[in-house]
């Protein structure tokens, strides 16, 4: 008896080795294609295979403001699944800052990713290219006759290699409700003390002048206003230099940054309850005609005219005012967020790819990104952009009216030191930091930083 | 039967199922996270070994301190504060004598909802200008009172806190509970006999009887109180000011904000060292008060 159940015990162990063997060869020979040991029958039934295949797509239009650029990458999917026999589609929407922190970067670390996925540009796509997860596109991109299509794509572009397209591209600056400037009789601001006068305005009347949800994990919030602040005042080429060494945080325009944000803060220009708020919350603020103004990126403006929108008509945007300082009349802007394609495809599969760059990067498409999902394009030549909102064709005014535009700074020094600037720009909200004190801690952030790459 | 017991293949094919379960989802994570924690690796490129670095680096990591004396903080919360308040509501629903069910469930309701719901409903309470408490504190005139609950260092930890203790008293007070009613009717009759009764009952018969489960209660507590991670993240990020952070989230942002997968496991092993010897302080402290036998 002893003897046989050890024979049973064998025979399953020996029949479990089996199925597992045969589902890692099934699993492995289509992605390995050239490997010789294929026979010509399993060749042959590749091919069968083939006729029906299925892509997961993974986007981040999830939120209520995205359902048009939802329905717009829909009707891409349906268009690519007609245009490529067999294929089929999975679409998989997961939270911005999901996939980007967590999501996307566990599947890099094991090699998982999507073949198609929302990417970033800047050091995600630089750390993915280097290992080796991500498609160069150049090839593609001259096949399908997009190579010169785009405003820019540094932010992808790896040692002269593309890894990403950028979908849309954003600008920074001032949203304002213009029924509460025109009751309280203010103009437009042009320049910092404008601004300081029109939010005194406000607060005397007790409207909370500027919107802002920076609580919890969404300090960046602030750091939009920090960024185009210390640029307005010291250039460009402040940001630049951080990481290099060139220039410092305990330079005057950006404690002249922190102690005009302290200031703001103070006399309570900025919502007293900035750190009890997250980012939707804030923007909410204005968008419910709660708040005067609202220092966001041209993505919001889905929200702003959105269904939930008391100012839907009358929002306008302008520019971050002039300081006197090096950096006026450039604003925060660039092409940083679009799809990246895993490196990891079948030959179906980057043909799938192809179709899909091919339907969704088009003019078509891309005026359709403008006039119907209210966002900036990130291929020229749009043209005849009627049915536009008023607000989108404003900002692109103000867009076409800037000396330039500079990156997000969180593009060009390490993720310490955007993580370290997010902590000390609420302690400095919440009153808990001195202004040179915070410049101080950032420099030395920095410097460790520094160090530790070279 | 008996032959069975003595024969080793026997044993040897039982255990492997169980074992080969522990090695793959206990020891392989682990000893995969020790690996990790000697190398300094962004998560995607190869890791590179550099010693004991990172936890170097722990020990002279302010932050880290932070985080760590606020588990510490959650400890003493969950062992002064909780558990006290799980032993008191215990007894007096054990005394109810009608729609004891009904209490069961109110009281146990909050430990079904997933950790995700319950801190987004407390944050909706502790909203500054919508929120359920600060609409309340103004409607009973006590706007003095009034905060932004998550934003404001001197209180959001103890907003956290109670966000916690809410989720999972209930959950204790049924373990209690059940360890009430398993007492012999003979002993607490006779107990009452002898004239106790009221608080007088409970102090010197109940909770001497129900110590065991008491001590179970706090080992799971602690050791939940120190891996505690759920709530923090939604609710606050470990903000304002790092004043809610602790350890587990401290890695979690170590990993995922920061990319210094190193660091993170290193973290991660000093947490379950200090779990590790918490439990073991708990157990021990659990052996050495008297057995209780009926």
């Amino acid at each position: 008896m002893k003897k046989q159940a050890l024979l049973a015990t064998v025979a399953l162990v020996a029949l479990a080795g089996c199925t597992g063997k045969n589902a890692e060869s099934t699993a492995s020979s289509p992605s390995n294609p050239s490997s010789p040991a294929v026979s010509p029958k399993n060749e042959a039934e590749k091919v069968a295979k083939a006729e029906s295949f299925t892509m997961v797509l993974r986007h981040i239009n999830i939120r209520e403001t995205a359902k048009p650029t939802l329905k717009l990458l829909e009707e891409v999917v349906k268009k690519t699944e007609q245009d490529v026999p067999g294929l089929k589609f999975t679409l998989d929407g997961v939270e911005d800052t999901v996939n980007r922190n967590v999501k996307l970067k566990a599947e890099m670390a094991s090699g998982s990713q999507p073949p198609i996925f929302n990417l970033f540009g800047g050091a995600d796509t630089q750390n993915y290219a280097k290992a080796g997860r991500l498609l160069a596109l150049n090839d593609i991109m001259a096949e399908v006759g997009i190579k010169d299509s785009f405003f820019d794509l540094r932010e992808f572009t790896v040692d002269g290699k593309i890894y990403g397209l950028p979908e849309t591209g954003y600008i920074e600056g001032f949203f304002y409700n213009k029924k509460l400037f025109e009751e309280t009789g203010i103009q437009v601001p042009k320049t910092w003390d404008d601004l300081m006068t029109a939010m005194e305005k406000l607060r005397a009347k007790g409207i909370t002048p500027l919107a802002m949800g920076a609580g919890a994990g969404d300090a960046w919030v602030a750091n939009m206003l920090v960024n185009s602040m210390f640029v307005a005042l010291g250039g460009p080429e402040l940001q630049d230099g951080f990481a290099k060494g060139t220039t410092k945080w305990t330079d005057p325009a950006v404690v002249e940054t922190f102690k005009r944000i302290d200031d703001m803060k103070k006399k309570k220009y900025i919502d007293p309850n900035v750190l009890g708020l997250g980012f939707a919350e804030g923007q909410a603020n204005f968008y419910t005609g709660k708040a005067a103004m609202l220092f966001d990126g041209s993505w919001a403006v889905n929200a702003i005219v959105g269904e939930k929108s008391t100012v839907k008509d009358s929002t306008g945007f302008f520019r971050f005012p002039d300081t006197g300082g090096k950096g006026d009349g450039y604003l925060n802007g660039g092409w940083s967020n679009g799809y990246g394609f895993s490196a990891a495809l079948k030959d179906n599969e980057k043909k799938a790819v192809k179709t899909f760059i091919k339907n969704f990067y088009s003019l078509d498409n891309q005026k359709r990104t403008l006039v119907e999902t209210n966002q900036i394009p990130a291929m020229k030549g749009v043209k005849d952009v009627q049915g536009a909102n008023e607000l989108i064709k404003s900002i692109g005014e103000q867009q076409g009216s800037a000396k330039g535009a500079y990156p997000a700074f969180d593009a060009l020094v390490q993720p310490n030191v955007k993580i370290t600037l997010e902590t000390t720009i609420q302690e400095l909200l919440g009153g808990q930091i001195k202004p040179e004190a915070a410049a101080e801690r950032m420099q030395k952030t920095q410097e460790s930083a520094n160090a530790a790459g070279k | 039967m008996i032959k069975i017991y003595r024969n080793f293949t026997a044993y040897f094919i039982f255990v492997i199922p169980a074992l080969l379960l522990y090695i793959t989802f206990y020891l392989t994570p682990l000893f995969n996270s020790l690996h990790y924690s000697v190398t300094s690796w962004n998560g995607i490129n190869e890791p590179v070994f550099n010693g004991f670095d990172n936890f170097a680096k722990a020990l002279t990591d302010e932050k880290f301190w932070v985080a760590f004396k606020n588990n510490l903080y959650f400890v003493a919360f969950s062992v002064f504060v909780q558990i006290p308040l799980i032993i008191v509501i215990s007894i007096m629903v054990s005394s109810v004598k009608r729609f004891l069910g009904f209490y069961k469930l109110t009281v146990f309701l909050p430990s079904i909802l997933s950790t995700a719901s319950v801190a987004i409903i407390w944050k909706f309470i502790f909203a500054p200008e919508a929120g359920l408490l600060n609409q309340l504190l103004k409607g009973i005139g006590l706007e003095s009172w009034t905060h932004i609950w998550l934003g404001d260092k001197s209180v959001a930890f103890l907003a956290v806190l109670v966000t916690n203790a809410w989720q999972w008293t209930g959950f204790y007070i049924v373990l209690v509970l059940a360890g009430i009613f398993a007492i012999p009717k003979e002993i607490m009759e006779a107990g009452e006999i002898d004239g106790a009764v009221g608080w007088r009952k409970a102090w010197s018969l109940t909770i001497p009887l129900i110590r065991p489960v008491i001590g179970v209660t706090l080992l799971l507590s602690v050791t939940g109180a120190m891996k505690a991670l759920d709530t923090v993240l939604i609710m606050t990020k470990g903000g304002p000011f790092g004043s809610t952070e602790l350890m587990a989230t401290y890695m979690y942002k170590q990993a995922y904000s920061l990319s210094d997968f190193g660091y993170a496991n290193a973290i991660s092993i000093v947490i379950t060292i200090f779990t590790a010897l918490l439990s073991l302080f708990l157990t021990f402290f659990n052996n050495k008060s008297k057995e209780v036998s009926y």
